[in-house]
């Protein structure tokens, strides 16, 4: 099952090492990860995409809150947040996509980032099988693909 | 006022009420070494002769003092050495501040002559960790160091100092007021806890109080004596535990786990209510996890949140130290009797002592066994000594035979199992009550790994007593594959050295006793020795220790032979 954890620390260097530091003891692969600065606190944001249970999920949630520079921890499931990761595709200008993509992109809700002679650079803001629905349909263009870690927000509470 | 870094170092410790350190100097912590020279009459410094000493004779040091245990070390090897002492003391809760020595800030990340990065390498076995680069980060650095390392759970800090940062001067201005808005401070005992933990304990037929470290940390042993006294509760104790209550105690019930009581261990699995104050159901202590207590409603008492339901569930957990946690309790508590429960307690003691006690103590042939020299030693100190025992055999008979009648007067490795921690613990807690006998038991084997601490001891001129219970094995590893390993016995075989000898070469006096005859006095003559003294007792070679929960096993299935 997906958990997602939301650490909140202070921003100062290194509590990212500490932080992977616990997911190696325990032996659980970080699926996604994403750090962001709340400017307004000095504060950092870690949110982590793990698969596995959620009261192994709970212990770890624990021992990093012992790490000095987190203030607080959560976790949740899926159904408990909204959530999104971002995607730029690059694909190459070949007439039979470009015939195409104006409907593909107002269908599944992407836009355009970038074009130029060869390259048409997409982006897309969605859960997973958002991007890899867009990504499929337009396979046999696609030159490259990037994806970002997860960005959540629990719909309820904090 | 502008000070070298090195200097504001000094100040700092002073603003922290040290006044004792242990230490080893080297190339990159010279200027703190230099600073260090100004200040020799207000800061003591202990050349140890391993880095590895330094730490343990500052957890020795910290455990008994109640203060925060310091040591110095140079970059690279000498940093690295202290790191199992490190990884000690954050097992088993001990304020540290460990400072190393740094190459120049210019030159970190290049590889440069005893560059090791400590952070990278402490950051899994210290409670917090911080490198400093500049002269004005050292006040404000120590101060968080400080608190961190000895507030809530206690654990170890190393700030680790690049020589600029030691050289280069900043203005001196101790922090009046530290801040860390993200250390989360153990809250007071919830009161509708409390409540709930007092109904269970009131309403309990079969009461089961467990005394971990943590209440000789928070120095509870008062409500842990009027708690068990009020309710007639049974206490056992981890074997950091031990010495949280007086052994005469009538409901002290002793050690429980793996070489613990038989009593404690088949008793864990037909209590009703547990309560386990300051301890973290180590695999040590519960055996197998999936048959441990399943019966009993279990109140978990502890400091530190990430222990609550890490091994066990607990139905009640008070997320507090034991102190708070255990005045909050009391009041709420009624006056009870366990009359028949406790006669339990006596009724598998009865069967320990005659299948195991008696043969451990009787003298049959002239060959000593550890436990006659422990028990021997316990009766003649009345209990009142500090003991310090290192790890294997020797310490779980240590653990089983002394009466401990001082609180907080046994120490040992108990969650790293560091052998070699004896002799320089035993220094560290000697200088931290120079009035009290320090004793130190020590097998054969754990001595050769800080053997050379011989030295700090002889040139620091103090009194420890050193015992050397010698069987010429790696005894628990020679009893584990006796017991599981169909008796092939892989390189546990020790030639030692003439250990009288050995110590006659650091200027410590001894004897060594063979015979049974011959030990009381050897034992008193140890005692009676004004400077330190060194007493080889010559073991039975293959003794197993028993009562054991192999491990693996339910503590029900407790081993008596």
């Amino acid at each position: 099952m997906n958990i997602t954890i939301t650490i909140y620390s202070e921003n100062k260097p290194g509590v990212l090492y500490r932080i992977a530091n616990l997911f190696l003891r325990r032996k659980v692969n970080i699926e996604s990860l994403t750090v962001s600065e709340i400017k307004s606190e000095d504060r950092s944001r870690f949110t982590i995409v793990v698969k596995e249970d959620l009261s192994l999920v709970a212990k770890i949630a624990k021992q990093l809150e012992r790490i000095i520079e987190v203030s607080s921890v959560e976790i949740h499931t899926d159904n408990e947040l909204i959530f999104k990761d971002a995607a730029l595709i690059k694909i190459s200008k070949n007439p039979k996509v470009v015939k195409k993509l104006d409907s593909i992109i107002s269908l599944l809700k992407a836009s355009i980032a970038y074009q130029n002679d060869k390259y048409i650079i997409i982006e897309k803001l969605g859960t997973e099988e958002d991007i890899d629905l867009l990504v499929s349909t337009l396979e046999p263009f696609v030159k490259e693909t990037v994806k970002s870690g997860r960005i959540a927000l629990p719909k309820n509470g904090q | 006022m502008k000070l070298s870094g090195g200097r504001i170092l000094m100040e700092s410790l002073l603003e922290n009420q040290t006044d004792l350190i242990f230490g080893y100097p080297g190339g990159a912590i010279m200027p703190i070494y230099d600073a260090l020279y100004d200040y020799k009459d207000k800061l003591k410094h202990v050349l140890v002769r391993h880095e590895q000493g330094a730490a343990h004779a500052a957890e020795g040091y910290a455990r008994l003092s109640g203060k925060v245990g310091v040591c110095f070390a140079t970059s690279g090897p000498g940093a690295t050495n202290l790191v199992t002492g490190i990884a000690d003391a954050m097992m088993d809760s001990v304020p540290l501040v460990c400072i190393t020595g740094q190459v120049y800030a210019n030159l970190l990340g290049t590889d440069a002559f005893q560059e090791t990065d400590m952070i990278g390498v402490t950051t899994p076995i210290t409670k917090w960790n911080y490198q400093i680069t500049k002269p004005d980060e050292v006040a404000e650095t120590i101060a968080k160091a400080f608190y961190i390392a000895r507030t809530g759970r206690p654990g170890p800090v190393l700030i680790d100092i690049t020589k600029n940062a030691q050289i280069e001067k900043a203005d001196f201005k101790y922090p009046q007021k530290i801040s860390i808005p993200s250390f989360k401070l153990p809250g007071k005992p919830n009161d509708n806890l409390v409540k709930q933990a007092a109904k269970l304990i009131n309403n309990a037929q079969k009461p089961f109080l467990i005394a971990g470290h943590g209440v000789i940390i928070s120095k509870a042993f008062n409500q842990l004596k009027t708690l068990a006294q009020k309710a007639d509760i049974p206490v056992a104790s981890t074997l950091l535990g031990l010495s949280a209550i007086p052994s005469s105690h009538p409901l002290s019930m002793g050690i429980l786990g793996m070489h613990g009581k038989y009593s404690t261990n088949v008793l864990t699995n037909q209590a009703d209510v547990i309560i386990a104050v300051g301890m973290r159901f180590d695999d040590r202590v519960t055996g197998r996890l999936s048959e441990y207590a399943k019966q009993a409603k279990i109140i978990h008492i502890d400091i530190d949140a990430s222990e609550i339901n890490k091994n066990t569930i607990a139905n009640v957990a008070i997320n507090a130290d034991a102190k708070s946690a255990l005045e909050a309790l009391i009041p709420k508590i009624s006056k009870n009797e366990h009359t028949s429960w406790l006669s339990e307690f006596n009724r598998l003691d009865q069967i320990e002592f005659e299948k195991v006690t008696t043969k451990e103590l009787t003298p049959q042939n002239n060959k000593i066994k550890m436990a006659q020299v422990v028990n021997m030693l316990s009766d003649k100190t009345k209990g009142r000594a500090v003991v310090v025992a290192d790890v294997g055999q020797h310490q779980m008979v240590t653990a089983r035979y002394f009466k401990f009648q001082k609180n907080n007067s046994f120490l040992t490795s108990g969650g790293a199992g560091t052998m070699g921690y004896a002799l320089p613990a035993a220094i560290g807690a000697k200088m931290a009550q120079p009035q009290t006998e320090v004793i130190a038991i020590i097998g054969d084997g754990s001595f050769q790994m800080t053997i050379q601490e011989l030295a700090t001891i002889a040139q620091e001129g103090i009194a420890i007593k050193i015992i050397i219970l010698n069987n010429k094995f790696l005894g628990m590893v020679r009893q584990w594959q006796d017991l599981f390993f169909d008796k092939r016995y892989s390189f546990v075989d020790l030639k030692n050295p003439d250990f009288v000898a050995v110590a006659k070469g650091f200027y410590i006096y001894g004897e060594k006793v063979t015979s049974y005859s011959d030990l009381e006095k050897a034992i008193e003559r140890l005692l009676k020795a004004k400077k330190s003294y060194l007493l080889e007792v010559e073991v039975e070679k293959e003794t197993n220790v028993f009562p054991m929960v192999p491990a693996g096993a339910s503590v029900e299935e407790v081993r008596l032979e």
